[in-house]
């Protein structure tokens, strides 16, 4: 890519580079919540049944945590393409149709993600100066409401990005793709899912598999 | 107000977003977005922008941290880790012993070996390829047909969907109110339903073609009974699912997470790198964040129709038509079957039950058996073109075996798939009676 670093691509590729790690961060912090559901499901059935002491307010602790799960990862997602659509005629265009389709399609993100981030903003507001707690165990609930705008922010800076580096290779669709997402055809995502369950242990099917 | 058309015809305005909405999924916009912005236009033009934006600016955050959808990250991750715990060498191994001496005995054991590993996966790609692997070059030795070989395999993965854990069903339950519970039971007789009519189908082509699935025998019943205490963890796995939501011992999501965590010590037991799952959860956690994101933006939508008022709209069209409804159901469903040509099960379901499923219950069917029956169909999406995304993943694992072979090899279970929908069409008690079975009282009168 050195043809590349001297316009658009080069501060687009070191946005790029800089908003990585803090997706991968919250994805991971998403990951990790998944991780404690599983050991707070396992403490709870083993306290219950074992003990006969459940764990106080272990619903509110489940919902609280869900807003981890359920937004943290978005902007990793979007990265990665993974947020569904219709590949119908998007997977069939190419060179600046392809890339004002792109556009189209993160302006779009931008304008909802955008309204969200402002108005999840006021549901948070108003959860932290009422001081809203959960019914059971009276958990502040204003945290796990802050998340939202905050994840929302990350795939805003995700979204943009993509919106400008589809506007660089729509104004000029020889350069090198920068903070895009490459449309795959269907093969292309039966690899991604194949190497999402198997990670790095795809092998040659002819030694039959892992020892 | 944008059109100034306002409360003074929401069907119009419901309508046209409607419109709007479909233009937006097929110009390539994600769904959730798409879906979001259709729902805020339509509120703002029925409410105007303060109200509208404000109830959307809720919707994510409120619908997202309900407690029945918790279950979804539980199960995706047991599915994502299945793999890693490495039982599908032995389920294979043991279907193998006691199923290969019917003819085609290797392909039906391929068949209820994936129907034994759907109960820890609930995803048919990942299923689909993890036996590609295991199954087929196994098959191949044997001189299988390769047809058959990939064939069964891209087929059988489809299993998957309807046998607890789910994550599909789980969705359909949030969706439309119902219980998750009897979903997930519900699911489990089409299954094994499915994989039995599976198994008929290849036994009955293989006494036609002996040459191109031979069965394989010779296994003593000492062999036999080795092979099960390695596929004991599935079984572990599948009761503890099965009887906590049956008994009410556990929730969904309590037995989920116990489930995951018995997957999860196997999978270090087998020594898994730490790499493999941090891998794991990773992908957990995009695949989970993608569906919230799907549910809370195609719940800002079903805001804006609960006011257009389209869905009873609908449903009056529907149960006005003069048609027999199980007439009607077939129409529905070969809707479905198209769609899924050119879309994914989840965001197909998530985006056309708000206004299908209102009808189809005024129609008089069962809101549990619509659930199983659509999703069989949003499977058969999965092996037919020109998406076939199963068809796609065997081909990838396999890449000796053309992609125009895998989808011939599938054409005899796309007839077994019509048969097993039928038996379900006509005998609708294979889904409704088991979650219906009243085991305390069952229980009791074994007492008595």
């Amino acid at each position: 890519m050195a043809h590349d670093s001297a316009a658009a691509g080069g501060a687009l590729g070191r946005a790029n580079k800089a908003l990585i790690p803090i997706e991968d961060t919250a994805n991971l912090l998403a990951a990790f919540a998944i991780m404690a559901l599983m050991i707070l499901g396992v403490l709870q059935i083993v306290l219950r049944s074992v003990f006969n002491t459940p764990i106080t307010g272990y619903i509110d602790l489940v919902e609280l945590s869900m807003a981890s799960m359920a937004f943290l990862g978005a902007a990793y997602c979007q990265r990665l393409g993974s947020h569904i659509r219709m590949e119908l005629l998007v997977g069939r265009l190419k060179g600046r149709a392809l890339w004002f389709a792109e556009a189209f399609g993160t302006l779009a993100g931008l304008f909802i993600i955008g309204v969200l981030i402002y108005y999840s903003w006021g549901h948070f507001l108003r959860s932290y100066t009422l001081g809203d707690t959960t019914i059971d165990a009276e958990y502040p609930v204003w945290p796990s409401k802050l998340l939202v705008p905050i994840a929302f922010s990350i795939w805003f800076a995700r979204l943009a990005l993509q919106f400008i580096g589809s506007v660089r290779l729509f104004l000029n669709p020889s350069l090198e793709p920068v903070a895009v997402v490459v449309a795959k055809d269907v093969a292309e995502q039966a690899q991604d899912e194949i190497h999402e369950v198997m990670g790095d242990e795809i092998d040659p099917p002819q030694n039959g598999g892992r020892s | 107000m944008i059109l100034g058309i306002g409360m003074s015809d929401p069907f119009l305005v419901g309508v046209l977003t409607l419109g709007l909405l479909l233009l937006l999924i097929f110009l390539g916009v994600r769904v959730v977005f798409a879906a979001a912005i259709v729902g805020l236009l339509g509120l703002v033009e029925l409410r105007g922008w303060g109200p509208a934006a404000g109830i959307i600016g809720t919707v994510p955050h409120s619908k997202s941290s309900a407690y029945a959808l918790s279950v979804l990250p539980m199960f995706i991750f047991i599915g994502f880790l299945a793999f890693h715990a490495g039982m599908t060498q032995q389920l294979f191994d043991a279907a193998r012993k006691w199923l290969g001496w019917l003819p085609g005995g290797l392909a039906v054991a391929t068949v209820f070996a994936t129907a034994g590993f759907a109960a820890v996966s609930g995803a048919s790609t990942a299923t689909a390829a993890v036996f590609s692997r295991v199954a087929i070059p196994e098959m191949l030795k044997h001189g299988y047909d390769r047809r058959m070989a990939a064939g069964v395999v891209a087929s059988a993965g489809t299993l998957a969907t309807l046998i607890p854990p789910s994550a599909i069903l789980v969705i359909y339950a949030i969706i439309v109110e119902q219980s998750v519970g009897k979903l997930l039971l519900a699911g489990f007789l089409p299954g094994i339903v499915s994989a039995l009519v599976y198994a008929g189908i290849i036994v009955f082509w293989a006494i036609l073609k002996p040459g191109s699935a031979p069965s394989v025998s010779g296994f003593s019943w000492g062999e036999r009974v080795r092979t099960l205490p390695g596929i004991s963890p599935i079984l572990l796995v599948v009761i503890i699912i099965m009887t906590s939501i049956y008994s009410g011992w556990a929730t969904p999501t309590e037995a989920g997470a116990l489930g995951a965590g018995v997957v999860f010590v196997l999978a270090l037991v087998r020594g898994t790198p730490l790499s493999a799952i941090k891998n794991s959860l990773m992908e957990s956690a995009k695949l989970t964040v993608m569906i919230f994101s799907l549910i809370w933006g195609v719940l800002i939508f079903v805001r804006f129709l609960g006011f257009s008022g389209i869905p009873g709209v609908f449903t009056e069209w529907i149960v006005g038509l003069d048609m027999h409804p199980m007439a009607i159901m077939i129409c529905i469903l070969l809707a479905y079957a198209v769609l899924g040509m050119f879309m994914d099960a989840i965001g197909m379901l998530l985006l056309t039950l708000p206004v299908v499923y209102p009808a189809v219950i005024a129609l008089g069917f069962d809101p549990i058996w619509f659930g199983i029956i659509v999703v069989k169909m949003a499977e058969i999406c999965l092996i037919t073109p020109p998406i076939g995304l199963n068809c796609f993943v065997v081909n990838g694992v396999r890449p000796d075996i053309p992609l125009g072979q895998v989808f011939r090899g599938v054409a005899l279970f796309f007839v077994a798939d019509v048969i097993t929908i039928a038996v379900l069409l006509m005998f609708p008690e294979v889904v409704t009676w088991l979650p219906n079975f009243d085991f305390a009282a069952w229980w009791a009168g074994l007492g008595s």
